[in-house]
């Protein structure tokens, strides 16, 4: 019997394109036969079809031939072959991982699922679901965003629920009030007569400084999202990041990547499109792991523990909310 | 009136309070606070974070958008005590 893959290897593929016109063969190749169950010691040219049928439900053109060449064959079920779904696919249920955001937008990454009073809402980013603060609690949002073809109503997941305002940098412009800055104006005299350094300068007060970029989103049906994130798993709980913590996300457009926590305490100015900057403190920042789109991203140690927002980064950094301020801010929890 | 009166005493006891330097060392994290308006008023200059040098000691990092020798040239080598360093890291961008 010839059991040797150099005979078998250039029949199978002579024989390949006549097997792959059977209906239902999906796939051909070189295994050993499995008989009643048991996998046998014997090489053979496997044909996968997408339904095993018994033979008299098929044509004899469409009959897997029970030898070619000597070679013995085998048939087996493995169903339809598909390609991996997409991250940028629709995806029902949805895990976190996955493309999403506002109408309005091109697309971010759920990041994952949080609780609120009680009810499970969708994670991610203020600039993923609302649109950096240009949209209406209610508003649609669509899985998959639309740069990936998401269409409202179609692809409608869930309505915007809640976002925390990004406040975003403005020159400090002078003080317009006459009161103050005639009180400054004494207080600099003071400060002159005791020969002190100090001196006051009175300004409009800047609104304080951002410490997440993030909103949640009710789905529309429970059924339509998924508790855990693709290619990470289920979170484990939350924890606190440290300098040298190792860490992966798992985004819409560069998939499932690893890091290290370099920097935290971070104070960072980070331009949201046109000109628009908002600085940020007390930020996690980390090497390379993403890039445009994978914003919203659920960031986890290597234990699974949810430990950031991936919001924003350049081809060497990227950027992290610590969860914990998430939390704070949202009023959620996992 | 009331409140510039208010203000006043409260300036004078801030006057005081600034001429009387603190003993204790101050953390990284109190030193980075401290410092940082300043340099983020640096041009180029995107972030200010603690992490680590080469030897594993804590630092003060300061994040660049590109490489800029005048803005490393003017900055401090430390601060009370922490070695300041740079790292171009680029525009920091929404992603």
């Amino acid at each position: 019997m010839p059991d040797d893959l150099s005979t078998i290897r250039p029949a199978l593929k002579a024989a390949a394109p006549r097997l792959h016109s059977c209906a239902n063969v999906v796939a051909t190749g070189v295994g050993y036969k499995i008989s009643q169950g048991a996998r046998t010691s014997n090489l053979s040219i496997v044909c996968s079809v997408s339904k095993k049928l018994s033979p008299t439900q098929l044509s004899t053109r469409d009959l897997v031939p029970p030898a070619i060449d000597g070679i013995p064959t085998d048939v087996v079920e493995t169903g339809r072959i598909r390609a991996f779904q997409s991250r940028t696919d629709k995806h029902r249920p949805a895990p976190g991982g996955v493309s999403i955001g506002h109408r309005d937008i091109t697309a971010g990454t759920l990041g994952c699922l949080v609780q609120k009073n009680g009810s499970t809402f969708i994670l991610s980013n203020n600039h993923v679901l609302a649109n950096s603060n240009d949209a209406q609690p209610g508003n649609p949002i669509l899985q998959p965003g639309p740069i990936d073809g998401g269409r409202f109503p179609d692809d409608h997941i869930a309505d915007l629920h809640e976002f925390v305002p990004i406040t975003f940098s403005q020159p400090e412009p002078p003080s317009q009030c006459p009161a103050a800055r005639a009180v400054a104006a004494f207080l600099n005299a003071t400060c002159r007569v005791i020969a002190s350094k100090t001196r006051y300068k009175i300004v409009t007060l800047q609104a304080e400084d951002n410490l997440v970029d993030a909103a949640i989103a009710r789905p529309l049906n429970q059924t339509g999202v998924k508790d855990e994130i693709l290619e990470l798993g289920i979170i484990q709980g939350s924890a606190e990041a440290a300098l040298g913590t190792t860490v992966k996300k798992s985004g819409r457009t560069t998939g499932l990547t690893t890091g290290e926590i370099l920097q935290i305490d971070v104070t960072a100015n980070v331009q949201y499109g046109a000109g628009q900057v908002a600085r940020f403190t007390d930020q996690l920042l980390a090497g390379p792991m993403s890039q445009g789109g994978d914003s919203g991203s659920a960031v986890l140690d290597d234990e699974n523990r949810l430990v950031g927002l991936l919001f924003a980064g350049s081809d060497t950094t990227t950027i992290i909310n610590r969860i914990q301020n998430v939390f704070s801010a949202l009023g959620v929890s996992r | 009136m009331t409140l510039a009166f208010a203000a006043m005493l409260s300036a004078i006891v801030l006057v005081q309070a600034c001429s009387e330097e603190a003993e204790m060392p101050a953390s990284i994290y109190g030193v980075k606070t401290k410092y940082e308006d300043q340099l983020m008023a640096k041009p180029g200059v995107v972030s200010v974070g603690i992490g680590r040098d080469d030897q594993g000691n804590a630092a003060i990092i300061v994040g660049l958008d590109r490489p800029r020798a005048e803005t490393v040239e003017a900055l401090p080598k430390e601060l009370e005590g922490y070695p300041v360093l740079t790292s171009v890291t680029g525009p920091l961008k929404a992603q």
